[in-house]
């Protein structure tokens, strides 16, 4: 087979010309003619009873077209058929500051907010609860009567004999860890641009990562046929998972619209992006580790308890990644996860970049670091100890198929002088390591069928363009030029020949989404399979047309080539000619499902962990802590990931940094900070997302483990990166000062009190393995 | 959101303004670069009905002037941006602290747009209050933003940093006025009766609420350092989350003279970001006239800066951690100015 010409090259991605020139559109770029300006009211109260809302004095002001309540869309959703627990404007209760209550659409933006000063709600205030572990003692005022002591689920898995497991350690450490509430404060603010049409369909464009979820739920809640909706995605400025579930605008904007029989946009401010939220819920874990003598882990007992705010969304699959992904990164013969999700009275929590994972993962790598310690082991040497041998299928039912975390630790291992500077550093300074993995999508989707995940068209018609027609979203991750490398690839011609039609529900066939990593794996091989197709398709019209075999017939460098046959050479162009003679215009398809070995175990809860295929990551971390201030300085990271193959090395680093970025901001420096419900940092000012200018020098190495079945061999790379970097941070700061932190961000505050609690270490002095703030 | 609706006056001289300002009273805003007051208007922490853009005074009358003589020493135009005043290699080998601390304001745009008067009228901050109509609507608004909204409580406004009491604690968040302290900077002010000076230490309240001694028909023209100031080593220390952009969680800046033969022959020390105002910290300049560096006075210069700081929960660090900054920055400024003036000059 010819070499590779566009897989594995570093393309740009083919919309990054329209983005940094300023002229790509994003949602909130559409305008139309007589397009109104939406706003939504929101409640001021964490929790309160709506015992009237009066819209009169609204809807009489000069210029308010519409104005919706919850009496307009009564038809609950959410992502998860589980979880169908919420109304775009909440109809009986508001339950955390925020929850939407009403929406005006109006001819101007002020008259649309001066409306929502005349909306008189008249609410009855309750108890709210604020604290997770409070909310689910709760004997009485439930967020939702169906949920008893608010809690909206809880798993409890034991795989293999965890008593036994810990009898047979030598080590057991048990330690309690606190993840603060982070957010995805991606740089564009969520809007919607919903067009009533003259024939009463509706189109609707949206900062979407799930056109198809979309689809789905405008139908329920309007009461309309699919068919008659048309969803597009057009550029996102990030998505990160916080744009993975229907968010109320999109909904909002849409009822507004068939309201008003008008266009209706609606974009958020940033107070109500960070209001939206669906982020990473505050976490405790407490993480129970058993370590044999010989560097083994015999066993594993994990407690989560998340705080999911007042809805649903995506929370069960949340705190299942949580447990189940305990599994599959190293080799854990005993595991038992007992997990709960609460409600609480503020904004829903949802899915974020490495969805679940993360913080008990903060906690995994944290107690394993400190259990080397006690058992004498390197720490880097602790996982080499534990690693699977894959193709092997977990004790809680994962099947891995590839697996490059061993070279993945060798390689940052090698790369960062570990074993010259892992506990020899002068104090203030340390290097930290820690591994994570991430699920290349889910093998189970989230609504149960057996409809492939995902499909992909490709019609080539006289002009010998290429179409590709895919569902699947780009939002920044380099969806759209993975398709193109992949059809340029098979077809054997340039990228520029190819047209790419994304995520448009009138155009394209139906993929999931972009979530759970799923794009390049599930919509690369449909992708795949399409171009193969129509392949064989031009193939066989230039052998019917030759009088050729297909077998020794070749596409490459634009051309068909015969390999046996050196005075057959035609031009693309002229081969896909010969193929129109017999077919008329060319059309191919590709569908992926995961298959049916991949999609896990039979016990309740089985269905979330799954996936066809895992990325792995090995980072280390090197810091500076200044022990006057607790300030810690992040000196260089070293990340590498195995994403099976890198379609686009350039896409791949770029995925693997920006999580590793997205990893340092939860380790250090981002939390969302609550007062009785309130929102205290509703702002990128106050909500401290790093700037580059923060952000330390990150090294990607990329491992290829050629995965077997995905496309090219390639898995996952934009998540499964950054769990990793928080653990090896909190692992680099115990090397330099000897402290544990178990509670993030791990803020110099936080520090300075534990320096002080360790109290008479003499500065110079190296701490040893049982520094005393463990 | 939406701004609210005002209207937009470009006077074309310090008198037109002074006139325009004198004529609207509390009706009208003064806006120089806007880095400060747009984003406030946008959450409508007040609502002008004028605003009075003076950026267009910038050249006629000498508002971004940057002048240097050994007589009459620096005089700084309000209107200069934070970068002229940080880039100015005048300021930058004269006055030192001031380039420093103007240098850590925001970011690049921001100090692109920003002015030095600008700077020393900010508004005071809190996490309380630097909030959307909404959100301080939902809270029911507190004693520096009162809303007439019926969320308000029955007990009338309260401030949620110091429940009970009358005074407001929104912390002084500039990072250029605590320089200016220490070199003793002047202020020219207009007004109604032409130009007046004032000490810029008189110029701040201490009050969250009402912070500048500025009359509602008065504008800052420019500002001015006695010339025996110059040459003075100085720096001055920021604490914050992110050092690209981030407004100070506290602050510590510092001007020294100090004799070849490492001796001190004055210093001030002054706080930001700790009280209401900017404030100097009283007695060290005596305490230190006179001495060479040690530890042990050092950390009394520094235990004395700790009193005067008194930082509430007007931001998302703790006050404990800030008042502990400001001992350690304190500390490490003073090292720093000792340090220079005894080797090379920077």
């Amino acid at each position: 087979m010819a070499m590779n010409s566009v897989i594995g090259k570093p393309l740009p991605m083919i919309e990054s010309r329209a983005k940094v020139t300023g002229l790509g559109k994003y949602a909130d770029d559409l305008s139309v003619p007589g397009m109104l300006i939406g706003r939504i009211l929101h409640s001021p109260h964490a929790h309160a009873v709506i015992r009237s809302i009066d819209t009169s004095r609204a809807e009489a002001l000069p210029g308010v077209k519409a104005v919706a309540t919850g009496r307009d869309a009564p038809h609950p959703y959410g992502i998860l058929p589980i979880g169908h627990d919420e109304c775009v404007f909440t109809v009986d209760k508001a339950r955390y500051i925020g929850d939407n209550i009403a929406a005006v659409a109006a001819t101007s933006a002020a008259i649309a907010e001066q409306a929502l000063d005349l909306i008189h709600v008249d609410y009855e205030l309750l108890p709210a609860f604020f604290d997770p572990l409070e909310s689910m003692q709760s004997a009485e005022h439930w967020l939702h009567p169906t949920k008893p002591n608010n809690i909206e689920k809880e798993y409890h898995h034991l795989f293999g004999s965890v008593d036994e497991g810990f009898a047979q350690a030598a080590f057991v450490l048990e330690q309690r860890f606190f993840a603060g509430e982070v957010t995805h404060a991606a740089m564009e603010p969520h809007a919607t641009l919903a067009i009533w049409e003259p024939d009463g369909r509706l189109t609707v464009h949206s900062s979407t990562q799930v056109p198809y979820y979309l689809h789905r739920t405008l139908s329920e809640v309007l009461e309309m046929p699919m068919s008659q909706i048309r969803v597009i995605k057009p550029l996102i400025g990030g998505g990160f998972g916080g744009k993975s579930e229907i968010i109320p605008l999109e909904v909002a904007a849409s009822v507004l619209a068939k309201m008003a029989k008008r266009p209706v946009k609606i974009t958020y401010t940033r107070e109500e992006v960070f209001l939206a939220h669906r982020g990473r819920p505050i976490t405790i874990v407490d993480m129970k580790v058993g370590l044999t003598e010989e560097g083994k882990i015999s066993a594993v007992a994990a407690r989560v308890v998340q705080d999911g705010g007042a809805y649903c969304g995506y929370g069960p699959v949340t705190v299942l990644y949580s447990g189940a992904l305990l599994g599959a990164l190293y080799d854990i013969p005993n595991v038992r996860y007992d997990g709960f999700r609460v409600l609480t009275n503020k904004p829903a929590c949802g899915a974020m970049r490495g969805h679940g994972t993360v913080n008990v993962r903060f906690a995994f790598e944290s107690v394993l670091d400190d259990l080397a310690r006690d058992a004498g082991i390197d720490p880097a040497e602790v996982r080499r100890r534990n690693l699977l041998k894959a193709p092997c299928i977990t004790v809680n039912g994962l099947r891995v198929t590839s697996y490059g975390l061993p070279e993945c630790i060798e390689k940052v291992v090698e790369r960062s002088g570990w074993k010259e500077k892992q506990g020899k550093l002068p104090y203030g300074k340390g290097i930290g390591i820690a591994c994570s993995h991430y699920v290349s999508g889910a093998a189970n989707p989230i609504i149960r069928s057996n409809i492939p995940h995902t499909t992909v068209h490709i019609k080539i018609d006289r002009d010998a363009g290429v179409t590709v027609y895919t569902g699947a979203s780009e939002i920044g991750q380099g969806s759209d030029t993975m398709h193109v490398q992949i059809v340029a690839e098979i077809l054997g011609v340039r990228p520029e020949r190819i047209r790419l039609i994304a995520a448009d529900t009138e155009l394209t066939p139906i993929d999931l989404g972009s979530y759970s990593s799923r794009v390049t794996f599930m919509a690369g091989n449909a992708c795949l399979e399409a171009a193969r197709n129509m392949r064989a398709q031009i193939l066989e019209g230039v052998a019917a047309k030759y009088k050729l075999g297909t077998a020794m017939l070749d596409m490459r460098d634009e051309q068909v080539i015969s390999l046996d046959d050196s005075r057959l050479r035609l031009t693309f162009d002229e081969a896909v000619a010969a193929a129109l003679e017999f077919r008329g215009a060319l059309v191919a398809k590709g569908t992926y499902a995961p298959p049916e070995e991949s999609r896990g175990g039979k016990h309740k809860g089985a269905g979330v962990g799954p996936s066809p295929s895992y990325s792995y990551s090995a980072q280390t971390v090197e810091v500076s802590v200044d022990t006057d201030t607790g300030q810690i300085r992040v000196e260089k990271i070293i990340a590498a990931h195995d994403c099976g193959r890198a379609l686009n090395p350039l896409t791949v680093e770029g995925q693997v940094e920006g999580s590793v970025y997205m990893g340092l901001g939860q380790a250090l420096q981002e939390e969302m900070v609550w007062d009785n419900g309130r929102l205290m940092n509703p702002s990128l000012l106050e909500y401290k997302i790093a700037t580059t200018l923060e952000t330390p020098e990150i090294e990607s190495i990329i491992v290829e483990s050629i995965d077997p079945e995905g496309p090219f061999g390639a898995k996952e790379a934009g998540e499964g990166s950054l769990a990793a970097t928080i653990p090896a941070v909190a692992n680099a700061i115990y090397d330099a000062v000897g402290v544990r932190i178990n509670s993030l961000p791990i803020t110099p505050e936080k520090i300075l009190a534990a320096l002080r609690e360790k109290g008479k270490q003499q500065r110079g002095g190296k701490s040893g393995s049982n520094g005393g703030a463990r | 959101m939406s701004m609210p609706a005002f209207r937009l006056e470009r006077p074309r001289s310090v008198a037109g303004a002074v006139s325009i300002l004198a004529a609207h009273g509390p009706d009208a805003m003064i806006l120089a670069g806007g880095t400060d007051v747009v984003p406030n208007l946008q959450m409508k922490l007040f609502s002008p009905r004028v605003l009075v853009d003076i950026k267009s005074l910038a050249k006629v009358c000498r508002l971004s002037a940057i002048e240097w003589s050994p007589g009459n020493g620096l005089r700084i135009g309000a209107l200069s941006t934070l970068t002229a005043v940080c880039e100015s290699l005048l300021i930058q080998e004269k006055f030192p602290v001031l380039a420093r601390a103007v240098a850590t304001i925001a970011g690049p745009l921001q100090r692109n747009m920003g002015t030095l008067g600008g700077n020393l009228c900010l508004e005071t901050r809190c996490h309380w209050y630097n909030q959307s109509e909404f959100w301080r609507k939902s809270l029911g608004g507190c004693l520096k933003l009162q809303v007439s909204d019926a969320l308000a409580g029955k007990e009338g406004p309260v401030c949620h940093v110091a429940p009970g009491g009358r005074r407001c604690w929104a912390a002084w968040s500039g990072d250029a006025a605590p320089a200016l302290l220490t070199l003793d900077a002047e202020i020219e002010i207009a007004g109604p009766a032409g130009l007046r000076r004032v000490a810029l230490a008189q110029f701040y309240r201490n009050d969250g609420m009402d912070r500048i001694a500025l009359g509602r028909d008065e504008l800052l023209t420019a500002v001015r350092v006695p010339p025996r100031m110059a040459g003075r080593r100085g720096n001055y220390r920021k604490l914050r989350v992110r050092n690209s952009i981030d407004y100070p969680l506290a602050g510590v800046a510092v001007s020294m003279d100090v004799d070849p033969r490492g001796v001190c022959r004055d210093a001030r020390l002054a706080l930001t970001a700790v009280n209401p105002a900017p404030l100097l910290v009283k007695e060290v300049g005596e305490w230190l006239i006179g001495q060479t560096a040690s530890p042990e006075l050092i950390e009394r210069v520094a235990q004395q800066a700790i009193r005067t700081a008194k930082p509430l929960t007007t931001s998302g660090s703790t006050p404990v951690y800030r008042r502990d900054m400001v001992r350690v920055f304190t500390r490490r400024a003073l090292e720093e100015a000792w340090r220079e003036t005894a080797g090379a000059p920077v």
